[in-house]
């Protein structure tokens, strides 16, 4: 069923969204209480604020993080694919986002329909990018490639992905 | 059989005994002649009853020849289906559920794939699903009136065929086969069931 184990691209991340890259460096993402591993099911209300990002590398390497969901508004139409919800630039290595420079404020994750993957895709910077990037126009149609390509980014050094579905509104009894 | 009562009545109200006669002839006529003599004279019962199904009672001769076993009397329509102890060679999964339940389940879950584009379920029925999904996108990629229609039939709801018409030809016309993708994932906490995403590739 699986032309490769690697969760990514079974997950179609790797095609959708990025191209297939070798990780160089750690990261971990934590909602709470909840480290995310690839494919990990984790409820919107759980979402709500941006999450603990720990990444690694020395302190005078900047990384940018981006968060975007390809899957928008649905998967069976991803006319809006990708829809970012957070980039972060010139995070000091070793630190979190607070350390860096907020680009797009995080969005919380509110899939209407189906089940949506969001991606946290962490890239090193070769230079501090500050001042070249503004906020996008609009956080629909994204292309995580075109943004990396703009800032010469190159491929991603760390990947992880969670799904995230719309949760019934009546509390389930 | 309702009695009519107003004719059992005693023949003088000191008698307590009933006449079989007004009996009789209320009720139907049954022309057979109850066996008077001992059983082993074969009885023939002229009954006005449909008696075309049933097999033939051997214990009631009606004159067929040559019966030497039980058997003889049936005659086995069957579609050459072999029986076997184990499960070689069949491949429809069952699911767990009568055959009707099961083309629900197919069709429910169907009907939510094609409107949600990634849904989660159980392993066993992702894998049983992927065919009749397939068999949608066929149809649809088709897109004659008679193959609408045929898919009405199944889908539950008309906007997603009617949307599923729409699309597919862009989406899917230069794929051949393989319109789902099955990824596995963790089991349920309830029950420990292996759960899949199963998804529109």
């Amino acid at each position: 069923m699986a032309a490769s184990v690697d969760p990514l691209v079974v997950g179609r991340v790797i095609g959708d969204v990025l191209d297939m890259f070798i990780p160089t460096a750690n990261m971990s993402v934590y909602f709470g209480p909840k480290h995310i591993t690839n494919g990990c099911e984790i409820k919107p209300s759980a979402a709500v604020n941006p999450p603990r990002v720990i990444i690694s590398g020395n302190s005078n390497e900047l990384y940018t993080l981006v968060m975007t969901d390809p899957d928008a508004p649905s998967p069976s139409e991803p006319n809006m694919r990708e829809w970012v919800h957070w980039i972060v630039v010139d995070i000091p290595g070793g630190t979190n986002p607070s350390k860096g420079k907020e680009i797009l404020q995080y969005m919380e994750p509110r899939p209407p329909v189906g089940i949506h993957r969001y991606i946290f895709v962490l890239f090193r910077q070769n230079s501090p990018v500050g001042m070249m990037v503004q906020q996008p126009p609009s956080r629909a149609n994204f292309s995580t490639r075109m943004f990396a390509g703009h800032l010469d980014l190159g491929l991603p050094v760390a990947t992880v992905y969670f799904n995230a579905q719309k949760e019934p509104a009546s509390r389930r009894r | 059989m309702a009695i009519p009562m107003a004719m059992a009545t005693p023949t003088d109200s000191l008698s307590r005994v009933w006449s079989m006669s007004s009996l009789k002839s209320s009720l139907p006529s049954v022309t057979c002649r109850l066996p008077s003599s001992s059983p082993p004279r074969p009885v023939t019962l002229r009954l006005p009853s449909f008696s075309g199904l049933s097999p033939v009672n051997p214990l009631i001769s009606t004159g067929l020849p040559g019966w030497q076993s039980f058997e003889d009397g049936f005659k086995i329509i069957d579609g050459g289906g072999r029986v076997y102890a184990m499960r070689h060679g069949r491949r429809v999964p069952k699911l767990n559920r009568p055959p009707d339940q099961r083309k629900a389940l197919l069709r429910g879950l169907t009907t939510q794939l094609l409107k949600h584009g990634r849904i989660k379920t159980t392993r066993a029925r992702a894998s049983a699903m992927r065919k009749f999904v397939d068999k949608m996108i066929t149809l649809a990629k088709d897109g004659s009136l008679h193959k609408r229609r045929q898919a009405l039939g199944y889908i539950y709801e008309k906007q997603i065929v009617h949307a599923l018409f729409a699309e597919v030809p862009d989406r899917y016309g230069e794929r051949n086969g393989g319109y789902t993708r099955i990824i596995r994932t963790l089991p349920r906490r309830g029950d420990n069931a292996p759960m899949a995403y199963i998804e529109l590739v």
